[in-house]
């Protein structure tokens, strides 16, 4: 009873705009009677709430009987969108559209606290500088302290000495596929190929090669110092892009190229893996390959140039 | 009897009692004190305009973002130990996989409600992103980084740059094969860097790519680092939006010493509230019937694989269209090497941002006007500015379209070569020529604000 007397009481129009939430309800901002040149109605926001009532319980159901995310998700929507739109058009609309008018605040002109706190730092700044030789040591003791600091960011990663130089080739690393397949001369039909790594060492992202078997294809072109790294029309590239360092995946048997799915960087593969569409700046390098006397695929040696994307100091 | 028991006694006897309100504020004043600012505050001015709401969606669709965050960390395993998946998504059933990938996989297919409240988070930050950058876009319009509003616009700046780095260490969490591309990408860039790149990229990554221990690195930073430095930063934003008090558009009763708007209660309140819990209901519809990064079609992240038409969130398009679009200029000087890439992906995000920064002191230095201003411009009231803009935008644009070069090349049946050189010319050549345009239009219009 209190409460309901209390309510009446504390009406406060200038807290509401002359328009308490019970004269809304009975759709009279204006003091208007019901249905009268003001009349607001209520229903959409009744309906809002009902929405909210319905998306609630559906929502407790369909998660305890674990139905789909649809209906799970379906249900908490409408349940937020139902009380949001009541909760909006209440104020937008029900509320009743009070504008009201006041100054901005206006900093910047308190010139004498300004005087006085300009002042006051001044003071502040003398009492350190007037010791000539302690600012300087302080100055140069701190900024030692914060460079100290730096070092810190030893433990975070080792100094980079050959890792992005080198690879796990070495002379006479026997190819294996992924699964560790080992790759012989009888692997490949001219024409085709697969990704190779080598032995040991198929978890190595840094070491993957794509094998490609050219065959005798006259377009091919063996560039100088390379005379010997395709033994019987077998061609080994890095897999990994000179652009970003993603694998480059995709190979066009038409255009006997290779394309990187992240950038698009194309290269030929007939020409020394050369970059001839998209991003890329530099070739793929070359991985000399030689063949047993088992009749496996071998490395001759490492990659001669450092795989992957450029850095600052692989030049 | 104290007059305070009396008048207690008397308002009983009467039916004049305190209502709860009442009480309520009499309890806050001897707690707190200050009821008379209180008072004063819940008066508090808002102008009205659909055009102040964007940086309220920007706001709620953190609280969205914190919200679903926390569930999701409770299932989440930041750790890249090898484990062999045998939960109920049977495609990749005795599949060796990270930790952290297979308890994304739990959480989206056997925890009850995961799935959704993943993609509601995916969403939001989606979301996120769009509104700050069309709350950046109306501010620069309408002129709000004038004085007094300068040290709230680069608080602003910082925000889209918190906020879009930490959708990028979201995405990379999961470690599907997305993410992990993604990781890859991001160690090429840093290693671009002269002299510190290499020696950069071991620091932040833990050594040579691909590391065992960047997801644990990257969870405190996405969950907690960034996120608590975007509270921060948007309780100094609002903070100071509150007491220098929103802008206004010009209109009758209105200038820099006056405004006119809501009162904060009961109109704005209500208002804001539904809005906010309207943006929520959107974004929980969007997570219950839009699929978003479903993760387990990607599969987890191996160095060997690679997916075409990989796509990063769309907030991150105008710079993976840069590093698509950007030639292979690689620059060997003595025995250094200067790789393409640092141009797109390091350089180019500078040029963006520093004049973005620099903007409210551009101005002022070219408008020679320092003046303390609270009514905002229309767009055409400017048109140098309007046409700066339009050609900024217009350069991202076109950016943002060559990040998906490939799939626009596929679904339309386009040479790809061919629309990566035409995009290449569009980027030059567009912006100059929108801006020229936009100049001529808002020239015209804004010969009618003279007037009037």
């Amino acid at each position: 009873m209190e409460v309901a007397k209390g309510r009446t009481v504390s009406a406060d129009p200038r807290l509401t705009g002359g328009a308490s939430g019970r004269d809304a309800e009975r759709g009279a901002p204006g003091g208007h009677g019901p249905r009268g040149p003001g009349w607001i109605p209520t229903w959409p926001a009744t309906v809002g709430l009902v929405i909210t009532l319905i998306g609630s319980v559906g929502f407790a159901v369909s998660f305890i009987d674990d139905a789909s995310t649809q209906w799970l998700g379906g249900f908490l929507a409408a349940a937020l969108l139902g009380i949001g739109l009541a909760l909006a058009y209440w104020g937008r609309d029900l509320a009743g559209d009070e504008v009201i008018t006041g100054p901005y605040p206006v900093p910047h002109e308190d010139a004498e606290g300004r005087a006085a706190l300009g002042d006051a730092l001044d003071q502040t700044v003398q009492v350190i500088t007037r010791r000539h030789f302690l600012t300087k040591m302080l100055v140069f003791a701190g900024g030692v302290f914060v460079l100290s600091q730096v070092v810190l960011l030893g433990a975070l990663g080792p100094r980079p000495k050959n890792s992005l130089r080198t690879t796990s080739w070495r002379a006479g690393s026997r190819l294996v596929t992924f699964d560790g397949v080992p790759v012989t001369r009888d692997t490949l039909a001219a024409g085709t190929f697969l990704v190779a790594f080598p032995e040991g060492h198929t978890d190595s992202a840094d070491s993957q090669i794509t094998l490609l078997r050219i065959g005798a294809d006259p377009q091919f072109k063996t560039l100088a110092g390379r005379e010997t790294w395709s033994p019987e029309g077998y061609v080994a590239y890095s897999r990994v892009c000179t652009h970003a360092g993603c694998p480059v995946a995709q190979y066009e048997d038409q255009a006997k190229v290779l394309v990187c799915p992240c950038h698009q960087s194309t290269f030929d593969l007939m020409n020394g893996a050369q970059p001839v569409a998209g991003p890329a700046g530099r070739a793929l390098p070359q991985l000399p390959l030689a063949i047993d006397a088992q009749g496996r695929l071998t490395a001759q040696s490492d990659f001669t140039v450092p795989i992957g994307p450029g850095f600052w100091d692989e030049g | 009897m104290s007059e305070h028991r009396l008048k207690k006694s008397l308002g009983r006897a009467f039916g004049v009692a305190p209502s709860p309100a009442r009480r309520a504020a009499r309890w806050l004043d001897r707690n707190l004190g200050g009821s008379s600012i209180l008072r004063e505050e819940l008066r508090h001015i808002f102008p009205d305009s659909w055009a102040f709401f964007l940086g309220e969606i920007a706001l709620y669709c953190f609280i969205v973002l914190v919200v679903t965050g926390i569930f999701l960390a409770l299932f989440f395993h930041a750790s890249q130990a090898v484990v062999v998946y045998h939960g109920s998504y049977h495609p990749l059933a005795g599949v060796p996989m990270s930790d952290a990938y297979s308890s994304v996989l739990d959480l989206s297919w056997n925890v009850r409600a995961g799935l959704l409240v993943r993609q509601v988070h995916h969403w939001a930050a989606l979301v996120f992103v769009a509104a700050l950058i069309i709350h950046l876009m109306r501010m620069f319009f309408t002129g709000a980084y004038r004085r007094p509003r300068r040290i709230n616009w680069l608080i602003g700046l910082s925000l889209l740059l918190l906020v879009g780095f930490n959708g990028l260490m979201g995405y990379s969490l999961p470690d599907d094969l997305l993410s992990g591309t993604g990781l890859r990408i991001a160690f090429s860039i840093t290693e671009s860097i002269p002299f510190i790149g290499p020696t950069m990229a071991s620091v932040l990554f833990g050594g040579d790519f691909p590391t065992t221990g960047i997801i644990a690195r990257i969870y405190p930073v996405h969950i907690f680092l960034l996120p608590a430095a975007i509270a921060g930063l948007l309780g100094a934003h609002l903070g100071l939006l509150w007491l220098q008090r929103h802008t206004e558009f010009p209109g009758p009763g209105r200038d820099d010493r006056t405004m006119v708007g809501s009162p904060m209660v009961p109109q704005y309140a209500l208002r804001t509230t539904g809005y906010f819990l309207l943006l929520a209901g959107v974004l929980t519809a969007f997570g219950a019937l839009l699929q978003i990064n479903p993760v387990w079609l990607y599969g987890p992240f191996r160095a060997t694989d690679a997916t075409t038409s990989a796509q990063p969130d769309w907030h991150m398009g105008w710079l993976e269209g840069a590093v698509r679009m950007f030639p292979g200029w690689d620059i060997q000087i003595g025995g250094f090497l200067l790789p393409a890439i640092f141009w797109p992906a390091v350089i180019l995000p500078g040029l963006i941002f520093t004049p973005l920064f620099l903007w409210p002191w551009l101005d002022w230095m070219a408008m020679r006007d320092n003046q303390f201003v609270n009514v905002l411009q229309y767009p055409t009231m400017r048109p140098g500015r309007m046409a700066i803009g339009a050609g900024f935008f217009t350069f991202l644009t076109v950016l943002l379209v060559g990040g998906g070069d490939d799939v626009f090349a596929n679904v339309f049946g386009w040479s790809l070569p061919v629309l990566l050189r035409t995009l290449q010319i569009l980027v030059i050549v567009l912006p100059p020529i929108v801006a020229a345009l936009t100049y001529a239009i808002a020239r015209r219009r804004s010969e009618r604000w003279l007037v009037s």
